[in-house]
């Protein structure tokens, strides 16, 4: 399997993959410290694609993608999705880190 | 595969990732799930029950297995814990070329700027 270049895409592919067959699709994270490399894995054992990454940067992505799989699959593939891009998380979590930032 | 709670499965999933530190990898996967068997599933749906499904977390290191669930309820704050976890852990990944622009962190975002494009022309050189 061809990993996928553009996280964008990704996360769109592996949306589409999980909403077509919700029951079987999975997403797999696997971290290897000692090489500081991460590689994402969506699959419903039909179709795999795959993102890999050595950049700090892509965990922050990652977060968010982690929040989209955790709310598809807890609320179910109906869910919406469309605020949970790190909007509503970050606003959670405002208050508590940044005093005082916004006002 | 043991089924842990919330709390303690991410526990575990810490020293997880503080054993495979010096080598080995750690895998975390996420599925949907109503974790009954096919069997129990096809019953359920013949007699029209309904099936409530969940968000499956399983993480391994290649030696141990350790498995949650999380529910439409308090996946929130598995999810937020379990970012923090990542934060925490995921270090071993190249960050962008800033660590010399902390000194710089207080100025101006232009002049930041413009110091970061002469940084880098200064390194390439």
């Amino acid at each position: 399997m061809v990993y996928i270049t553009s996280w964008d895409d990704f996360v769109e592919r592996s949306v589409q993959l999980f909403r077509a067959d919700p029951e079987k699709t999975r997403y797999v994270m696997k971290y290897r410290h000692s090489e500081g490399k991460l590689v994402l894995k969506v699959t419903d054992d039909n179709e795999c694609i795959k993102f890999r990454t050595d950049q700090a940067q892509d965990a922050k992505k990652m977060e968010k993608l982690n929040n989209i799989f955790f709310t598809l699959m807890a609320r179910g593939p109906d869910a919406d999705i469309s605020e949970v891009g790190g909007k509503e998380q970050m606003e959670a979590q405002a208050p508590k880190k940044g005093r005082g930032r916004k006002q | 595969m043991v089924r842990l709670q919330p709390d303690p499965f991410l526990n575990e999933l810490t020293s997880m990732f503080e054993r495979t530190t010096e080598r080995g990898s750690v895998w975390v996967t996420l599925k949907h799930s109503s974790d009954k068997s096919k069997a129990q599933r096809n019953k359920m749906k013949t007699t029209g029950e309904n099936i409530e499904f969940k968000c499956l977390i399983r993480a391994t290191d290649g030696k141990k297995n350790i498995s949650t669930m999380v529910g439409a309820k308090d996946h929130q704050r598995f999810q937020a814990s379990y970012a923090i976890l990542l934060k925490a852990r995921l270090t071993a990944l190249k960050k962008r070329e800033r660590k010399d622009k902390r000194k710089a962190a207080d100025s101006d975002k232009k002049l930041e700027k413009s110091k970061k494009k002469s940084a880098a022309q200064k390194a390439s050189t």
